[in-house]
């Protein structure tokens, strides 16, 4: 098992894993806080559309893919603070809409395309030298970004409208998690496909929330569940030749599960609800 | 008593709202500093609209609002980080990963810009804030394992953090036992003294706060009075805004039916 880690892909696969399982994991502690589950789905298929589009006309997959992604966070964004449509519906409304578009592309393409699928269903083994390097600067991006604004990201989790009166610029820092979170499903399509990247998204940072109540150690326990699950996860796919995605996502779900059970907030709940 | 008259919260024939919906019309109104003013009204009387005005989360449609001197007709004026505000309780995630000390050093962001890490001068104005209330020995605490009372006394410190000028609660007691509604009034009240804020505090219990403050202002829609308890909490100006809902003991106790049918 040793001499697998010492192929060219699988190093490239196994830092994929890790960069990705990183970022989405740090992205999906806001998404969770801050209700945005639905949103991380809505955005996948959407960037799934954009790469269809992208092999359909001979356009670069990825580019389209961020536009797509960026085009219905801010739509979905933009029709909430309106006060037009509920969020949920209107990124319900979306991620039916780009999905059947993406089905569209796929079924004008005059061949079967199996790059495509790739993206759909994930397929970290195959990750080449050049995508690693977008999901390396991509994923310096984001991560930068979050650092940069992480006290103003927390405290629009917690409250939005609270924090609007106390003069943080609540609206334009909730438009830039809604463009993390696309920038970060585009990151991951090649690596977890369109399908499984949303549960990249929630699953760590919701095994983290059943095991603190500190939002500092609930990011720091999210990192190290989302990389330890995505390497784990590309280890089983490799040994066992299972596909890649699935293998991250179960692994990550079985970890969550076990915390759900030894959580210590499920313990407390038991007792006297007052501490004090 | 208020300390001197200069009005640090001032409407000007003010209405609020969105076209063809008007919350608040022709509101004219000083709110001087020093001043603990009470805002009373029925439900939908346009007291959280006031709040958020106040706030620069609403612009005026007609006339104009002036806050320490600024006419901020624009939202989101920079005078806005000196209010404090505490609002209405909504229910308080019981697992939100939050403790105590995270939650009031929030009260910092606002003041310290984008960009800007809180440092240790911060975090001695959180503690402050949270020895004011009473609950600096709890900062370590999950926020969702305390009693809803000391969670009132904890945002209430996230507002102090600020190093406001201005204390605005909107009804800071609902949902609270009757202990703790006192605690929280009374907590208020020693504020306004010691830290010498100007308190605007929106409420539909009239008897909680009728003996402590200077002025109180009664809203529906309109401004139909605003100056001391005594002169507000008269049978003919009350019974104008409540109606037949409206029922004065004995004792003097102002009980308004409609709010206790319907909460």
């Amino acid at each position: 098992m040793i001499e697998l880690f010492t192929y060219d892909f699988m190093q490239r696969s196994l830092l994929a894993a890790a960069m990705v399982g990183g970022l989405c994991s740090v992205v999906g502690v806001f998404v969770v806080l801050r209700g945005l589950a639905f949103v991380g789905a809505g955005t996948a298929h959407a960037a799934f559309a954009g790469v269809a589009l992208g092999y359909l006309m001979g356009w670069p997959p990825l580019v389209l893919a961020i536009i797509f992604g960026l085009a219905t966070v801010w739509i979905t964004g933009w029709v909430e603070e309106k006060g037009r449509m509920k969020l949920d519906v209107s990124i319900g409304i979306l991620y039916t809409t780009t999905m059947a578009l993406a089905i569209l592309f796929i079924g004008l393409m005059k061949t079967y395309n199996a790059e495509v699928y790739g993206y759909l269903f994930g397929s970290v083994l195959s990750v080449t030298t050049e995508e690693l390097r977008i999901i390396g600067g991509l994923s310096v991006l984001v991560l930068g970004l979050i650092v940069l604004f992480s006290k103003e990201l927390y405290f629009i989790a917690f409250d939005q409208e609270m924090a609007e009166a106390s003069g943080v610029p609540a609206r334009r820092i909730f438009f830039l998690l809604l463009t993390l979170v696309a920038l970060t499903v585009v990151v991951s399509l090649k690596t977890v496909g369109a399908i499984l990247v949303f549960a990249m998204i929630l699953i760590p940072a919701s095994t983290a929330y059943q095991l603190t109540s500190s939002l500092r150690t609930l990011t720091l326990y999210s990192i190290v569940i989302g990389v330890t699950t995505a390497v784990a996860g590309v280890v089983i796919s490799a040994t066992w030749d299972v596909p890649s995605g699935p293998a991250i996502v179960l692994l990550a779900t079985t970890v969550f599960f076990i915390s759900v059970l030894f959580s210590p907030k499920r313990i407390k709940h038991v007792a006297p609800a007052h501490a004090h | 008593m208020s300390d001197s008259l200069e009005p640090i919260i001032r409407f000007d024939h003010a209405s609020f709202g969105f076209p063809g919906v008007i919350a608040l019309k022709d509101i004219s109104l000083s709110i001087n500093a020093g001043e603990f003013v009470g805002v009373i009204g029925p439900n939908g009387s346009g007291k959280t609209t006031l709040c958020r005005a106040i706030l620069g989360l609403m612009a005026p449609v007609e006339g104009h609002l002036h806050i320490f001197d600024c006419a901020c007709d624009a939202l989101r004026c920079h005078h806005r980080a000196k209010i404090g505000y505490l609002p209405q309780k909504g229910v308080v995630d019981r697992n939100f990963p939050v403790t105590v000390l995270e939650t009031v050093m929030m009260g910092r962001y606002g003041a310290l810009g984008l960009f800007t890490r809180p440092g240790s001068n911060d975090r001695a104005i959180a503690m402050e804030a949270l020895s004011h209330v009473e609950m600096d020995k709890h900062k370590d605490t999950a926020l969702g394992h305390l009693s809803g009372g000391q969670q009132q006394r904890v945002f209430i410190a996230r507002a102090l953090a600020q190093q406001p000028k201005v204390l605005l609660l909107d009804e800071p007691t609902t949902g609270l036992d009757m202990t703790a509604q006192h605690n929280v009034i009374e907590l208020v009240e020693h504020l306004h003294d010691e830290l010498r804020l100007t308190i605007v505090l929106i409420t539909h219990d009239i008897n909680m706060i009728r003996s402590r403050v200077d002025r109180l202002v009664l809203l529906k829609t309109r401004l139909y009075a605003a100056g001391p308890p005594a002169d507000v909490l008269k049978p003919e100006i009350l019974s104008q805004v409540y109606g037949k809902d409206l029922v004065i003991t004995d004792k003097d106790l102002i009980i308004v039916e409609d709010y206790h049918h319907h909460h």
